[in-house]
């Protein structure tokens, strides 16, 4: 179907009527939408410099695409502020990305959603959350940001629970996963510094998760303790695979750490290091496949990967780690990836600027 | 009130389906696995009752990198240029 700016439904002037009518089509995620009435969407046009018919994203295997104008609408179902547009547009510049594989990560059994990361100083001229109860409800731009992105995957895209879905169990983040990168007392350069954007230019990362673990430790007091259970978190059975990782270090952990004086990279190769398990121990699952040792132990194999072990992913800069939470609790977290290989590869986006465009 | 439609503006799609094979005795299969667990295995025994039962041959196994991803377009030019019919499917 060519571009359309104007596939308009009339519906009774009635709110209350409107977001039932929502329902009625298929459009929602189960909770009520914001009906997205024209001038709303105009609103939300107005924060993107591209032409509404401006495509973002195409579905590799459907070829249905993304566009500006489309993206505006169920921004606005979502409840999205216009200004929250530029983070949504960018992370679905990054999902496009052929290495990320949106397709397969929203299609699969294996039931992930796309967390989104907002690194930089966007996130706090948006009022992004990157505190305490940071994966929590509260919110409204870490809520409906993550709620839009869902909603597109939905409505545009067709990925359909139980028809283009086939999630086994999918997880409570295909609702809404977004948060912010913590700047406040970070210690360690934000994401968007580690990614080379200009200063200034604020990032999204995306990346399919598998869920959410939580890392509780209160009595460790050393690096190696508190990297020492978020590793055991990253190697058990379920969840061990040659796929990436996300780690958000809870501010008291971060303490600890950094405090001891390591930098993201020691963080990174101690995880890596650790988070393993045996031959042994993955054949006595069930979960051993000598093709995926081979991959981790070829020629091109990392320094760290101990012959005899199957480490979660191929190097240290496969985990990626930062901050957030409140500043109290020894609470940190790990997302695992979706895929078991290299089925998905987190991506970024600078935000609301063009860098290198054609 | 006026409500914008939130489904999707795509892009024309063409699509369509390959002429189904007249018969299938003595015709040439190739096997497309997506590279999970059990993939290879369970497709060759799909293709082993052609062999068997239609008097099949089985020509060559091609394989995916990524089970999630559609397959190469290589890979699908190779295949049809050098089988009659492909079988394929999940293997977990």
């Amino acid at each position: 179907m060519p571009f359309d700016s104007h596939r308009i439904h009339d519906v009774p002037d009635d709110l209350l009527a409107a977001i039932d009518y929502c329902y009625e089509q298929g459009w929602t995620d189960g909770l009520p939408v914001i009906p997205p009435v024209l001038d709303r969407v105009q609103a939300m046009l107005a924060y993107e410099g591209r032409p509404p018919e401006a495509v973002i994203a195409t579905h590799p295997a459907t070829t249905l695409q993304l566009t500006v104008h489309a993206a505006a609408v169920n921004a606005v179902m979502a409840g999205c502020l216009p200004e929250y547009f530029p983070v949504l547009v960018a992370a679905f510049e990054a999902m496009d990305k052929p290495d990320f594989n949106f397709h397969g990560s929203t299609a699969s059994t294996g039931g992930s959603a796309p967390l989104l990361i907002v690194s930089g100083g966007y996130a706090d001229d948006i009022g992004m959350n990157a505190d305490v109860n940071l994966f929590g409800p509260g919110n409204r731009a870490n809520a409906t940001i993550g709620r839009a992105t869902r909603l597109i995957l939905r409505n545009v895209f067709q990925m359909i629970p139980g028809i283009s879905d086939k999630s086994t169990q999918g997880n409570p983040g295909k609702y809404s996963f977004c948060i912010a990168e913590r700047a406040r007392g970070n210690p360690w350069p934000l994401l968007c510094q580690e990614q080379d954007y200009p200063e200034g230019v604020s990032s999204v990362t995306v990346f399919a998760g598998g869920g959410f673990c939580n890392v509780e430790n209160h009595g460790g007091n050393t690096p190696e303790q508190v990297l020492g259970s978020v590793a055991d978190a990253m190697a058990n059975y379920g969840c061990i695979t040659l796929g990436q990782a996300v780690v958000i270090l809870a501010p008291e952990h971060m303490r600890i750490v950094a405090g001891a004086g390591w930098t993201r990279k020691d963080a990174q190769a101690f995880l890596f290091s650790q988070a393993k398990r045996s031959i042994e121990g993955m054949k006595s699952v069930g979960k051993y496949r000598d093709v995926e040792y081979d991959k981790q132990h070829g020629p091109e194999a990392h320094r760290l990967a101990e012959p005899g072990y199957v480490h979660r992913g191929m190097t240290p800069e496969d985990i990626l780690i930062t901050m957030g939470g409140g500043d109290a609790g020894g609470h940190s977290c790990f997302i695992p990836s979706w895929s078991r290989g290299r089925g998905s590869i987190m991506q970024h986006k600078p935000i609301g600027v063009c860098i290198d465009c054609n | 009130m006026q409500l914008y439609d939130p489904t999707s503006s795509g892009a024309e799609r063409s699509l369509s389906r390959a002429a189904a094979l007249a018969a299938i005795e003595g015709k040439t299969i190739g096997i497309l696995e997506n590279g999970k667990l059990n993939a290879p295995e369970m497709l060759r025994e799909v293709a082993d009752l052609f062999v068997a039962r239609h008097g099949c041959t089985i020509h060559a196994m091609y394989s995916k990198s990524n089970a999630s991803a559609p397959a190469p377009s290589e890979t699908l030019a190779k295949a049809a240029a050098e089988v009659d019919f492909l079988i394929t499917g999940l293997g977990d």
